[in-house]
């Protein structure tokens, strides 16, 4: 058996939302992967601490209540500084202000370091195979390297 | 009757330091506040207009809006009330400010400055101090109310009563549970105690200013005896403080019935304790929330799921409803999308109004099992605190006895986890630690067991799961595919 892949989930920020959070728990961990959550209102700081404690292989932040743009901006940048270069970031919820074109929300979020983005309907399953193929991605190259 | 009040100087000594936790905080000046309080119309106090419409037997409507900057937030209920006929205004607070970040709201400010848009999901009426609320409250022609989830809100309450506001949202529990995730349930109902304070400090100065607690909880799934409860309480909180406008609040479930059963029973019943706890000198009126929890993202769904909502809550008999948008599932709505779902709503409510519904059927079975669920609820409160309503809040939530669902609260239980019936009323499928009688649970347990059978499948977490998205998928029930 291979190694389980652990990820950090949570609610960024200020933001309280917790349903979304109770079942993508749920769902990653029925799908096999090591969960560490940390539930809503986690700062930045929180997300990095966690994922270098439990050796994390992705970082899977939610924002829903419209703040992601302030709250999301600067991750990848501490992440470096920690030494996370190549952590994988997924971001996820009701991202921006107002209802707006996915594409325009994707490209903003992609600028600011995030591997994928994703919508609040995009499909589960989908997104857990995704993360699996970017998990086993950077195994590979993580090896290559050495 | 105890005596509870909050002493004057003890307010006195709290006001000093709060007012200094902001330099906004300055700007007020309690005795200049209540002479700008007494010069605003009667037309203008939310809770006489709100009692007007409760003697009259109309329902009014009220939307949720704000935005950053104090300009775009004029535009936006100025338009809401011509274009969007809200009888009822709101002006809903940022998430920063709701958690005294004044600083990142201030950040905020200037970004939504920079660029051109609200960057906040709502109004941050600390940081524009009195003089920005009153800018705002006297631009408009009908009654302003401050929405929010604020579990400290006493700077807030200071600022935005004395900008003009007539209408103030929330309480001890219903907005720190939902809304908070380490904030001790004693220190919330204590903060809130001030904010009450303050209410009925203006009362005695012949201002009438209406609290509402807030009724949805975490708008997910909701037994209404949990909700009805949690008001209950903050009501009697309240009144104890010296409020006399006080509205209760419901979220929609869905299911006609027992939406229906709930608002007429939270009236009854919320009554009878008030009346035990030795008040009589009060005004009580009902809220009623269009669904709170997932939206369908398809606009013409989503007028769906609003015109249920009003329907509903008409039939129940709300004084008002809090209405719901077309962008719901999306975002922050745009003001056309909001005056639309104004619009919508006011259209259901005019059909309907007047209209005398006979329900009959089960309708006394589930007023009775409300009420008994209640009585449960509340009986285990008063004996964990030895007869008193607040200590024996705080045990009840360290206990479990008294448990939100979904909620993300450290200080909450968490444990209880609530399901729809064959029919689609709300009902408990693991009851976790709550106060509810065995009686009651075998009654849940065989509903449950009734859409289990249906479904051919074993009642389980995932019919939770499913539920939680219906709505959002077209459904009210989560039925398997
Ligand atoms: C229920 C609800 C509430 C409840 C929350 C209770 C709680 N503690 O959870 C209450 C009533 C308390 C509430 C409060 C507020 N809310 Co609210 N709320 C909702 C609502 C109706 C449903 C959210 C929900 O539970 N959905 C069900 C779950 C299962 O779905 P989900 O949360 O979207 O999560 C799924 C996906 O997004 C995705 N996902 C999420 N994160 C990630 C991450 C990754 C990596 C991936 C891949 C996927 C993913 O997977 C999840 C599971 O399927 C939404 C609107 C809607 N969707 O219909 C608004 C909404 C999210 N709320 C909103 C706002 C603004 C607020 C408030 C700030 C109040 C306000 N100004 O209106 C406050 C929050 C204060 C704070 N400090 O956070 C806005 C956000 C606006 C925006 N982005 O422009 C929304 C969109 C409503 C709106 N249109 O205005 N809310």
């Amino acid at each position: 058996m291979s190694k389980p892949m652990t990820v950090v989930l949570g609610v960024i920020g200020s933001d309280c939302h917790s349903v979304g959070n109770t079942i993508l728990n749920v769902f990653f961990t029925e799908q096999g992967f090591k969960v560490v959550n940390l539930g809503v209102m986690v700062s930045q700081e929180e997300y990095i601490a966690a994922a270098i404690e439990t050796g994390a292989e992705a970082i899977l932040v939610s924002s829903l209540y419209g703040h992601g743009e302030i709250d999301c901006a600067g991750l990848r940048e501490k992440c470096i500084e920690q030494g996370l270069d190549d952590i994988i970031l997924y971001v996820g919820g009701n991202l921006v202000v107002g209802k707006t074109d996915y594409s325009l929300v994707e490209e903003k979020f992609k600028k600011m370091g995030y591997n994928r983005v994703f919508s609040p309907e995009f499909p589960l399953e989908d997104m857990a195979e995704l993360l699996r193929q970017d998990i086993r991605k950077r195994r590979q190259e993580r090896e290559n390297k050495d | 009757m105890g005596d509870y009040k909050l002493s004057e100087q003890e307010f006195n000594k709290i006001r000093n330091e709060v007012l200094q936790t902001w330099p906004t905080g300055a700007e007020v000046d309690f005795d200049e506040a209540v002479e700008y309080q007494k010069a605003i119309p009667e037309n203008k106090n939310f809770a006489k207009v709100l009692w007007k419409a409760h003697k009259n037997g109309v329902t009014l409507l009220q939307p949720r809006a704000g935005v950053a900057l104090i300009k775009d937030h004029i535009e936006l209920l100025q338009y809401l009330e011509s274009e969007g006929e809200a009888d009822l205004l709101p002006t809903t607070i940022d998430a920063y400010t709701r958690l005294n970040k004044y600083e990142n709201a201030a950040d905020g400010v200037e970004k939504s400055l920079a660029a051109k848009t609200s960057l906040l999901n709502g109004f941050p009426a600390v940081n524009h101090g009195v003089k920005g609320c009153r800018i705002v409250t006297e631009s408009l022609k009908v009654p302003v109310q401050i929405r929010h989830g604020t579990p400290d809100a006493r700077l807030l309450a200071e600022i935005s009563l004395a900008g003009g506001f007539t209408s103030f949202e929330g309480g001890g529990i219903s907005y720190n549970v939902p809304y908070a995730k380490k904030v001790p349930i004693q220190k919330s109902i204590d903060d809130w105690k001030y904010v009450d304070r303050l209410v009925g400090a203006y009362e005695e100065r012949g201002i009438s200013i209406n609290r509402e607690p807030f009724g949805p909880l975490t708008g997910t799934l909701v037994p209404p005896c949990i909700s009805h409860v949690v008001g209950i309480i903050e009501g009697i909180l309240a009144l104890r403080q010296g409020v006399k406008s006080l509205t209760l609040g419901y979220g929609q479930g869905g299911n006609l019935l027992q939406d229906v059963v709930a608002l007429k029973a939270l009236k009854e019943v919320a009554n009878y304790y008030f009346k035990k706890e030795g008040f009589e000198d009060y005004e009580l009126t009902t809220v009623f929330h269009q669904w709170m929890g997932g939206f369908p993202a398809d606009e013409a769904k989503a007028f769906a799921v609003i015109s249920w909502g009003t329907a509903a809550g008409v039939m129940a008999g709300a004084d008002k409803i809090i209405v719901k948008t077309p962008h719901e599932a999306r975002g922050i709505p745009t003001k056309e999308a909001n005056a639309q779902g104004i619009k919508c709503s006011k259209q259901v409510a005019n059909l309907l109004q007047g209209q005398n519904i006979l329900l009959g059927g089960r309708y006394q079975e589930e007023f009775d099992l409300l009420k008994r669920e209640i009585s449960d609820l509340m009986d285990k409160i008063y004996e964990l605190g030895d007869g008193d309503i607040e200590k024996g809040t705080v045990a009840a939530f360290e206990a479990g006895t008294l448990d939100v669902p979904f909620a993300p609260s450290i200080y909450n239980n968490g444990k209880i986890l609530p399901m729809r019936d064959n029919e689609g009323l709300i009902r408990i499928y693991n009851k976790g630690s709550l106060a509810l009688s065995d009686e009651v649970m075998e009654y849940h347990k065989a509903r449950l067991e009734e859409r289990a059978n249906y479904e051919r499948r074993k009642v389980s977490f995932q019919m939770v799961t499913d539920d939680i998205y219906a709505i959002s998928k077209g459904r009210l029930i989560g039925r398997t595919k």
